[in-house]
């Protein structure tokens, strides 16, 4: 568990210095954003509640898979990545460490999009906020898990751009399809029910011991 | 840890076609301290990341001991045995010289001791840079800092591969004091429980007769020779550089 945090800390402490990944997945998501509204400009406020759900989680996923592109770009600096192979015990932590680090960065991100979003199409967010920020919480679960075992994979490949995308987004088709569903409901101000999160648990807690487990083998030859 | 043994027998390693190492048979005895030269395409590498518990051997056993136990090492507790420099430093720029140390020790499980961080600055001359940048330091000054992080856990083994390329001559002769002090602290070995093992990989025949007390000479991924300081006269930078020739000479004609 030591090194879990002790990795937490590191991420954090290089994105601190550095702000290379929170700056990149923050550019792209209001450009993504004010690309929406330059193609719909003048929505009526029934419209916009229709498609918020579904422009938010293009918006918060495309920034991921840039934030996810590089959770292992500091390793790559100084084969760094060998270091953490060279760790003893179970790798899983190293994994724990690295995805929650990834998880922290992109919540904060997937904020401000939702910010920025709300003052571009003037939706109110805050009805459903609680609802709507519990199923990002959880989406982000899976999301960060697959991603950070798919980053790890991708790494030192030739192809590592198109790589993560082409295997995550897929992975990812059935927690987006909950999430998408959820966030249609807490936005018109349903309120959260559990059958709405049941899959975003169940199939982000798969993804997350799978991945815990199977990390060890992603860090080997 | 104490200082560990290592022992192959008939170690292959293969990279889809190509043959790394053929075949080798080898043991290190608990404190030893060896030098793998060879030229490029020797093998050398391809040993040293079996050795860290990087790489597993295609064909062949390979086991490492510690306290004269019989079963050897699994591969956690091999990695958490050993101290490793590569190529690269490992190293992480956006972190100070303390921080990397701090970091390092906390991924071999032990809680941050200051005490110990700014003993290993010290030796490695490294204290009055401690809280600058990693990526602001030069080239010897991060070779230095690679070295620090991989005994900061006191490893019972030390692998360094080419610790001395791309060092000027007085890094280089800075480096090599270091590590032969590294080796002969008593405080270190006490705390151990005896002298790390030491493996180095160096093109340089002179650094190998300083450090180490035996050489391994890698060709073609066999073993051709292992001189050491009981036959002096094997063991000089010269009969090794003459050695290393005659291999490369002997190579060019069969081409």
């Amino acid at each position: 568990m030591n090194v879990a945090w002790a990795l937490l800390w590191k991420d954090l402490a290089t994105e601190w210095r550095s702000r290379d990944r929170i700056v990149a997945m923050t550019v792209f998501s209001f450009l993504i954003i004010v690309v929406f509204q330059f193609a719909w400009p003048n929505m009526e406020p029934e419209q916009i509640a229709q498609l918020a759900p579904g422009i938010l989680w293009v918006t918060y996923v495309f920034a991921a898979v840039i934030g996810l592109g590089r959770t292992f770009s500091t390793e790559l600096e100084n084969d760094a990545m060998t270091a953490l192979a060279l760790a003893p015990g179970n790798r899983g932590w190293i994994f724990l460490g690295k995805a929650t680090a990834t998880w922290v960065l992109i919540t904060a991100v997937q904020a401000m999009a939702g910010l920025v979003f709300a003052l571009f199409f003037r939706v109110d967010l805050t009805i459903g906020l609680s609802g709507t920020a519990t199923i990002v919480a959880l989406a982000n679960v899976a999301i960060c898990s697959v991603g950070t075992l798919l980053s790890a994979m991708s790494v030192r490949s030739r192809f590592r751009e198109v790589l993560l995308p082409v295997l995550l987004i897929p992975t990812l088709i059935p927690v987006l399809a909950a999430a998408v569903t959820g966030t249609t409901a807490t936005v018109a101000g349903e309120a959260l029910a559990l059958t709405t999160l049941q899959p975003l648990i169940v199939i982000g807690g798969i993804y997350f011991i799978l991945c815990f487990l199977l990390f060890d083998f992603v860090l080997d030859e | 840890m104490g200082p560990v043994r290592l022992r192959g027998t008939s170690i292959e390693k293969r990279y889809g076609r190509v043959a790394a190492l053929r075949g080798i048979d080898f043991e290190i005895a608990p404190g030893e301290a060896v030098a793998l030269l060879g030229a490029n395409g020797a093998g050398k590498s391809s040993l040293l990341k079996i050795l860290a518990g990087l790489s597993k051997p295609s064909h062949g056993q390979f086991g490492a001991f510690v306290d004269g136990g019989t079963p050897p090492l699994d591969r956690s507790s091999l990695r958490a045995a050993v101290g490793y420099v590569g190529h690269a430093t490992l190293l992480y720029g956006e972190l100070s010289a303390r921080e990397n140390l701090d970091f390092a020790a906390r991924l071999y499980g032990q809680r941050a001791n200051q005490e110990r961080i700014d003993q290993v600055l010290e030796d490695f001359a490294l204290a009055n840079v401690a809280d600058r940048r990693a990526d602001t330091f030069s080239r010897g000054m991060a070779q230095r800092l690679a070295i620090a992080r991989a005994v900061i856990h006191r490893p019972g083994l030390l692998l360094l591969d080419e610790p001395f390329t791309g060092l000027d001559e007085l890094s280089a002769e800075r480096l090599s004091e270091q590590l032969g002090r590294l080796r002969s602290e008593e405080r270190d070995a006490e705390a151990n429980g005896g002298t790390p093992s030491l493996v180095v990989v160096t093109h340089d025949p002179r650094r190998a007769t300083e450090l180490a007390d035996r050489a391994i000479l890698l060709h073609h991924g066999i073993i051709r020779a292992t001189p050491s300081k009981q036959h002096a006269e094997e063991f000089t930078a010269d009969a090794l550089r003459s050695m290393l020739g005659e291999f490369a000479r002997e190579a060019s004609h069969a081409a």
